[in-house]
Formats: structure tokens, C-alpha cells, sequence
């Protein structure tokens, strides 16, 4: 009897779902309003931002992208950014995998200890190393090198990636494993031929995390590079903040330009990297 | 097959390249950080062993490590509660939603993906003094306060403003966790519940609560590291300024490292950070209790 007007309450709509449903869009609101307010000014000249900021721009002024693209050097900046996330992204993900393997899979009571000292460095920030690090890397000349930054970006992705990948490999049966290896396959085939194409999911998952944080980082980039030719994009837009601070127009589509990357895969692959990070986490 | 499971030249082969980075990159510089900030060290000479020096000037003269420390632990104090708070009561709105649930949650994600540092710009615009929020508040007769630079009061306007942006951009991550968390809860405890004469309200104190609680862990130690690390949104929305009344402790951190170039003293506020993240995850994992209920 009850379940039956459990049942019955739930198809009608009630007051609470007008109010819940008012809030929610309020609050999308307030989340998309900013946005594309900010698409709308970049395509405004400075003059109509000060004096009419909130209309629709009379005329588009693709202008103000072809200044930020062209003055701020972001082409540059977006192809320095691409070169040092993909290559981050490929190596982090390849050794990370590889270790979560053996973590996940290999029965030896190291492994226990091994999968801590990863995690610890999830709680250890990056500005915490940034002194020795620099220090060392421009003894070696890395700093001003794409190069100096690919390498602690592998690193700092590592901890989320073996986390991800370890949930991934734990959660495969057994008896896979075991057939392979009545077969014949050796530990580096189970892994490369059975694992890996199994963990397809986690290795999108982890890949798309690390290459977003990546993206976005700012503080390693900003003190290891100050060549203009080697700066990445986040690094390219603190600089329209000093010269061109009254260039507002300039600055905003420069932050289009630089978000826009980001925003398209996220609209492409944002059911697959929230549901794929949960599963992840929930189960790690 | 165990005996391919333990070959331990195989684990070798696969962790070395991860083992050795993380030790190179990761640990060998924590133990260079300590060391550094006992040193006086200003990157032309070599690191000068000099004793506590460091760290007694920090905790008597330095006025500006007062307000850093002052405003990373209001920070995290503030992240820690809005973003627990917000976002698990998103969270259970939004896993009882029968239209839409999956529009508003990438919505409400949406900036945790986008680079704060285009962020801070932003917002920094938005609140300018004279144009965007205020002129909008100009309209309706109000005269807006002055968001960013504000000075007055222990913890200063532009502090609680930077702390609602950073609760705007990452309250969606603290959301989602929580979802996957309650989503995976059965269906079948609710049933039982109702029909036992359970209301919804106490559904969700007694059952949904309880079972949450291995991701409350997760979510609130990332609430607090996340805000002690927090640089991104300060450097460009005021750059600590005015008169270093925003200054956290990466971005004190920072300007002493990189733009005075005291590298030993910057270690010693490297370390400070350090001590507070560890604190924090310890203090998080024991205090809260994780149960393990049998399903």
C-alpha cells in the first residue's frame, strides 16, 4: 500500500520540484552567464564595453581576435602548450599504467607500501619542490626547454594516473589473466596484449584529467619558462594583464581563444570523464 | 601463473620508470626543500647553512607571513566547509532528479575543466569598480563596494570574494564525488526504510550520511590541499595586492622565491605548506571514522 502512493507521489509534480528545478537554473545561471557574457565582450570594441557592457555587440569585431593572436603570440603559445601536455600525456600515461599494473596485479608485499609512496604525492603541492626543482633544471639547462616542463608534468601526473589505472586493473577477473597465461602469454603480453586494451576506459579517463590539469597549469610554467618564444597558454594570458590591462576586449578574446580547446572536449566527453572519473575513484 | 605474478624481475622492469621519476623529481627535492630552509640562499651563492634563522624571522618579523598563513587557513577553513556543504546538498538534489540531472551536473562542472588563470581574469573583470557587477548595480540605485580592493577588516573583502570564486569553479568536482558516492548506494536500503515508516529527511541522516562517509574523507582532503595550494586565481585576480592584504602562502611563496630570489627563505615557507598539507591529510583520515558496512 505504501510503495503504491510512493509510486503515485513521484509522478505528479509538486511544489518542492518547481522550487528545486528555479534553483538549479538560477544557479546555471550564474554559471553560464559569466561565459558567455565574456564571448560577448570580445567581439565589442573598448569603447561600447564602457559604455553599454551588457547588450549584444553591434558589430562583430573579429579584429580583437586577430590582435590577441597575433600581438599575444598565441598560436605559438597553443602549439607549446599541445606539444608539452600530449608528450606528458603519453609517457605518464604509459609508465603510470605500467606501474599500476604491477601494483594492481603482481603478488609481492611491496606493492602495498609502493602504491602509498604514490599517493603521497597527491598531497604534496607542486610549489613545495618548485625551489630545488628550478634549481636543478637550470643547472642542467632545462629551464626555457619544453622539455623541463614535460618532465614534471609526467610526474605530478603520475599519482592520479596510477590511482585511476590500479581501480582499472583491480577490478579485471582473474581468470583472464589465467588463461593467458595457460596459453603461453608471458607477464609483458598479459599486459600489453589483455590489460591495456581491457583499461581502455581508465586510460581515457586518467589521459583526458592529466592533460586538463596540464593545460591549466600555471605556476611551474610561469617560473620555468620566461623565453616568449617557449611560453604556454596560461602563462601567454598573465601577460595581458600588465601592457594591455585597459585592452579589455583583446584580453577577453584572447581568453576565448585560450578556453576554447578545453570547453569543446569537454562538451564532446563530459558524460565519459565525469562518469569514468567516479567509477574510478569510487572503486580506488 | 603465481609464479609469473611474482617475478620480480618483471615488477623491476614495469615500476622502475615511474619509481625512479617520482623519487628524482618528487622526493629527492622535498629533502633538498628541508635542507634549503635551514640556508641562507639567494641562488647566486652557494646555501649557507645558517640554522633557524629562517624560520625565526618568519614567525617574528614578517608581517606579510602573518596575513599569508592568516589567509590560506581561512581559506581552507572556508573552502572546506561551503564546498562540503554546497556541494553534497547539489549532489542529493541532483541524484533525485528525474529531468535533466546530467545537464545541470556539466553545467555545474563545466569551470572545475577550464584554466584558472582565464578565470581569474575574468572575474577580476567583472568585479572592477567601475565596470561590469557594479555599473549593473549602478542601474538598480546601489552603489557597489570596491570587491577587490577593499582593505579593512580581519579577513578583507577581496578574500571572501576570491573565496566565493574558488567555491563558483570547484564546487562542481566536490558535487560529483558525492554523486558517484550516493548513486552507488542500493536502492533497496531506501525501500527497506520507507516501508519501515522512514521519511525522506531521515533517510538521509540515517542511511545516505553514514554511507557517504569513505568519500567525505576524499573530498574533504581535496577541499583543503586544494585551497593551501591555491595560487592561480589570487596571482591574476590581485596579485596579493593591495598592500599584500591577499597574499596566501603560494603566492608569498612565490613573489620571495621569484622575484627577490631568497631562495632559502622561500623554502622555509615551502616547508610551512608542507607541514600544514600533511597535518591536514592526518588529521582528516583519523578523525574521521571510515566503517565498513556489509552489503
Amino acid at each position: 500500500m505504501k510503495t503504491n502512493e510512493l509510486v503515485k507521489k513521484k509522478k505528479q509534480i509538486t511544489i518542492v520540484d518547481v522550487i528545486i528545478y528555479l534553483g538549479l537554473v538560477i544557479l546555471a545561471l550564474i554559471y553560464l552567464l559569466p561565459l558567455l557574457w565574456m564571448l560577448s565582450v570580445s567581439f565589442k570594441t573598448n569603447r561600447e564595453v564602457l559604455t553599454n557592457p551588457f547588450s549584444i555587440p553591434q558589430v562583430l569585431q573579429l579584429g580583437n581576435y586577430i590582435f590577441s593572436w597575433v600581438n599575444g603570440k598565441l598560436g605559438l603559445a597553443t602549439l607549446n602548450s599541445m606539444i608539452v601536455c600530449t608528450a606528458a600525456l603519453f609517457i605518464s600515461l604509459l609508465i603510470g599504467s605500467m606501474a599500476a599494473f604491477a601494483i594492481a596485479r603482481m603478488r609481492l608485499k611491496i606493492m602495498r607500501y609502493l602504491m602509498q609512496y604514490f599517493l603521497i604525492g597527491m598531497m604534496v603541492p607542486v610549489h613545495c619542490v618548485l625551489i630545488p626543482l628550478f634549481v636543478r633544471f637550470s643547472s642542467w639547462n632545462l629551464t626555457n626547454q619544453l622539455i623541463g616542463l614535460i618532465i614534471p608534468y609526467i610526474t605530478f601526473s603520475l599519482p592520479i594516473t596510477v590511482f585511476l589505472m590500479v581501480g582499472f586493473f583491480k577490478s579485471m577477473p582473474n581468470e583472464l589473466l589465467e588463461a593467458a597465461c595457460i596459453d603461453g602469454c608471458s607477464i609483458y603480453g598479459c599486459f600489453i596484449r589483455i590489460c591495456l586494451p581491457l583499461a581502455r576506459v581508465g586510460m581515457f579517463v586518467a589521459g583526458l584529467m592529466t592533460f586538463i590539469g596540464n593545460w591549466n597549469e600555471l605556476l611551474l610554467a610561469m617560473v620555468f619558462i620566461s623565453d616568449n618564444l617557449k611560453k604556454t597558454l596560461p602563462v601567454t594570458l598573465t601577460f595581458f594583464v600588465g601592457p594591455y590591462a585597459t585592452n579589455y576586449v583583446q584580453m577577453f578574446a584572447a581568453i576565448i581563444i585560450a578556453i576554447a580547446p578545453t570547453v569543446v572536449v569537454y562538451s564532446i566527453f563530459s558524460n565519459q570523464i565525469v562518469d569514468g572519473l567516479t567509477t574510478g575513484a569510487v572503486k580506488g | 601463473m603465481n609464479k609469473l605474478l611474482e617475478d620480480k624481475k618483471a615488477a623491476v622492469i614495469f615500476l622502475a620508470p615511474a619509481f625512479l621519476l617520482f623519487t628524482l623529481i618528487l622526493f629527492v627535492p622535498i629533502i633538498q626543500v628541508i635542507y634549503y630552509s635551514f640556508c641562507n640562499y639567494t641562488g647566486l651563492t652557494k646555501p649557507d647553512f645558517v640554522g633557524l634563522k629562517n624560520y625565526i624571522y618568519m614567525f617574528t618579523s614578517d608581517e606579510t607571513m602573518k596575513t599569508a598563513l592568516k589567509n590560506s587557513i581561512f581559506f581552507m577553513v572556508f573552502s572546506g566547509i561551503t564546498q562540503q556543504v554546497i556541494g553534497l546538498f547539489l549532489a542529493v538534489i541532483l541524484t533525485n532528479l528525474k529531468w535533466g540531472r546530467n545537464l545541470f551536473k556539466n553545467i555545474y562542472y563545466l569551470p572545475c575543466v577550464l584554466s584558472s588563470a582565464a578565470l581569474g581574469l575574468l572575474w577580476a573583470f567583472l568585479l572592477n569598480p567601475k565596470i561590469g557587477l557594479n555599473q549593473l548595480l549602478g542601474m538598480i540605485g546601489v552603489q557597489g563596494p570596491n570587491w577587490l580592493f577593499a582593505t579593512k577588516g580581519l579577513i578583507p573583502l577581496p578574500m571572501w570574494v576570491i573565496g566565493f570564486v574558488a567555491l563558483w569553479q570547484y564546487v562542481g568536482q566536490t558535487m560529483m564525488l558525492y554523486m558517484a558516492q550516493i548513486s552507488g548506494i542500493s536502492r533497496d536500503i531506501y525501500e527497506a526504510s520507507y516501508i519501515d515508516g522512514a521519511s525522506k529527511s531521515r533517510a538521509f541522516i540515517h542511511i545516505t550520511l553514514p554511507l557517504i562517509r569513505p568519500m567525505l574523507v576524499t573530498t574533504l582532503s581535496l577541499n583543503c590541499i586544494g585551497s593551501l595550494k591555491f595560487f592561480d586565481l589570487i596571482y591574476n585576480m590581485t596579485q596579493g595586492g593591495p598592500n599584500h592584504t591577499t597574499e596566501v602562502l603560494a603566492s608569498h611563496l612565490y613573489t620571495q622565491g621569484f622575484k627577490f630570489f631568497k631562495y632559502g627563505y622561500a623554502s622555509s615557507i615551502s616547508i610551512v605548506l608542507l607541514i600544514l598539507c600533511m597535518v591536514m591529510t592526518v588529521v582528516i583520515s583519523k578523525c574521521i571514522k571510515v566503517e565498513t558496512y556489509e552489503a
